[in-house]
């Protein structure tokens, strides 16, 4: 984890004189948001929403936020927890089978391991996180990327398998 | 299975994962198996189109809010947020209204010729202010719809129904956590009058008097404020169908809320530091010009009516 608690003081600081300074925080903390609700959330539709709900709400609240040396991410999960439980509440259920709100060290470090694995993706040479991309995100078939690259399909099972071996040797703990 | 190349194995195990979130055919190839882990988690990569979307649209607001949103209006006018609701009235009957019903207090009066008298009450923490036209035919009138915390609900109620006004609702336990009676006050203005039950109530988010804005189309009256005022959205209740039973932004200091119904065009003061920087921002948003930016006793004022009717007064003190 690369945000010290120091650092991670001065960032909401700052962004509570200046509203503007937000977009630091935005960067820092999106994908471990979404990683945690993701976990939850059941659909990428609705994790979207929920994602973008959790940022809403920490921009206004914000100004009353008050650093107790607690991770920020603690305040984040909280309100994402009550951000999935307002949206289970308004569809008239409660959650599937809810995790914890609050993650335990074995989900941090889990949470942490993925919010990792997305920042390798982003450093893949392009037509590997393309490939991606449109597999995971954009849930295509191989035959579809294939058209989309204009390459054959067994060139581009050839670039996932790549991507995905490059992924896993750039963290040495996964498997 | 073993024998089909590794680049197909892994390719039917993502087939799986993505229709079936389902890997477990992998767990005895040990080649396949790293790999098909580092394949599950990324069935969670976020789509990096929606996390640069939402972040350009958290960098338009924030630096609106600096630029251009009004200003906190505590450094502009003591006592004052960036929204004050406006009632027009015939005569000085509301502001005794206000008095005796909510414990308002006159803060000040000033009489303008030709224009007759404005008046500013506090009611809690809150301001109002009041233009009373001195003609009972005024076709001024344009009576709004105000959410009011107080201590005592049931009394408050029980004073104003005394006063004059009439009921819209019984005092009742609501679902939003308070306690709420709803009175039309003799000049046709709609009071919501609440007492929170608990921390978790709205009034946590808003102060003793707020405004209560009625549109049809919710969701595109907020998109408008945004685009105008630099309006902030905070809570869209949406239980589907269309209509939006409760909403909340905050314009500059102010928490303004909306529900789903037939307009109550009422007039609004927002407090800017830039007048006719915010009055070309929301014409340029869709809101009609009233009258452009002059300096008048009060302050520079600019006038415009927004797409559900109400009369905003664009602000800076004199």
């Amino acid at each position: 984890m690369d945000v010290t608690a120091d650092d991670e003081r001065l960032l909401i600081e700052a962004a509570q004189a200046d509203p503007a300074r937000f977009l630091d925080l935005y960067d820092r903390y999106v994908d471990r948001v979404y990683a945690y609700v993701s976990r939850r959330a059941g659909s990428r539709a609705l994790a979207e929403d929920v994602t973008s709900d959790v940022f809403e709400r920490a921009l206004t609240h914000l100004p009353r936020f008050e650093w107790r040396g607690a991770p920020f991410t603690a305040w984040l999960f909280r309100i994402a927890a009550n951000a999935l439980a307002d949206h289970w509440k308004r569809e008239g259920r409660t959650s599937p089978d809810p995790p914890p709100d609050v993650p335990d060290e074995r989900e941090y470090q889990d949470l942490e391991r993925r919010v990792s694995l997305f920042q390798l993706v982003d450093r893949l040479p392009e037509v590997q996180r393309q490939v991606i991309q449109m597999r995971f995100v954009e849930e295509r078939s191989i035959r579809d990327v294939a058209a989309a690259l204009d390459r054959s399909e067994g060139a581009v099972k050839q670039l996932q398998l790549r991507a995905i071996e490059n992924l896993r040797k750039g963290f040495g703990h996964h498997g | 299975m073993a024998d089909q190349p590794l680049s197909d194995r892994l390719d039917g195990v993502i087939d799986a994962l993505v229709a079936r979130g389902d890997a477990s055919s992998s767990l005895r190839d040990t080649e396949l198996a790293p790999l098909a882990r580092v394949a599950a988690d990324l069935r969670h990569y976020p789509n990096r189109e929606f996390t640069a979307r939402l972040r350009a649209q958290f960098e338009r607001r924030t630096t609106m809010t600096t630029d251009v949103a009004p200003e906190a209006t505590a450094r502009i006018r003591e006592g004052f947020t960036t929204v004050t609701p406006y009632m027009w009235v015939p005569d000085r009957g509301l502001a005794d209204f206000l008095i005796r019903v909510f414990d308002a207090v006159e803060t000040n009066v000033m009489d303008n010729p030709g224009h007759g008298i404005h008046r500013e009450l506090r009611i809690g923490n809150s301001m109002v202010m009041l233009g009373e036209t001195g003609d009972q035919k005024s076709a001024l009138s344009r009576p709004v719809a105000l959410h009011i915390f107080v201590d005592d609900a049931d009394a408050t109620f029980a004073r104003a129904l005394a006063a004059g006004g009439t009921s819209l609702g019984e005092p009742a336990d609501r679902p939003y956590g308070e306690r709420s009676g709803f009175i039309r006050d003799p000049y046709g203005n709609q009071w919501y009058i609440a007492t929170p039950l608990g921390p978790e109530s709205l009034a946590s988010h808003l102060r003793s008097v707020t405004p209560y804005l009625l549109a049809h189309d919710v969701r595109g009256y907020i998109e408008f404020l945004v685009r105008a005022f630099g309006a902030v959205e905070e809570v869209v209740v949406d239980h589907g169908g269309g209509a939006i039973p409760y909403a909340r932004a905050r314009i500059g200091d102010a928490a303004v809320e909306f529900g789903s119904a037939d307009p109550m065009p009422g007039a609004y003061f927002l407090y800017v530091a830039d007048p006719d920087a915010a009055y070309e921002q929301a014409l340029a948003a869709g809101a009609t010009s009233l009258a452009a930016p002059a300096d008048r006793p009060s302050g520079r004022i600019a006038f415009v009516e927004d797409p559900v009717g109400n009369h905003w007064y664009i602000a800076r003190p004199a």
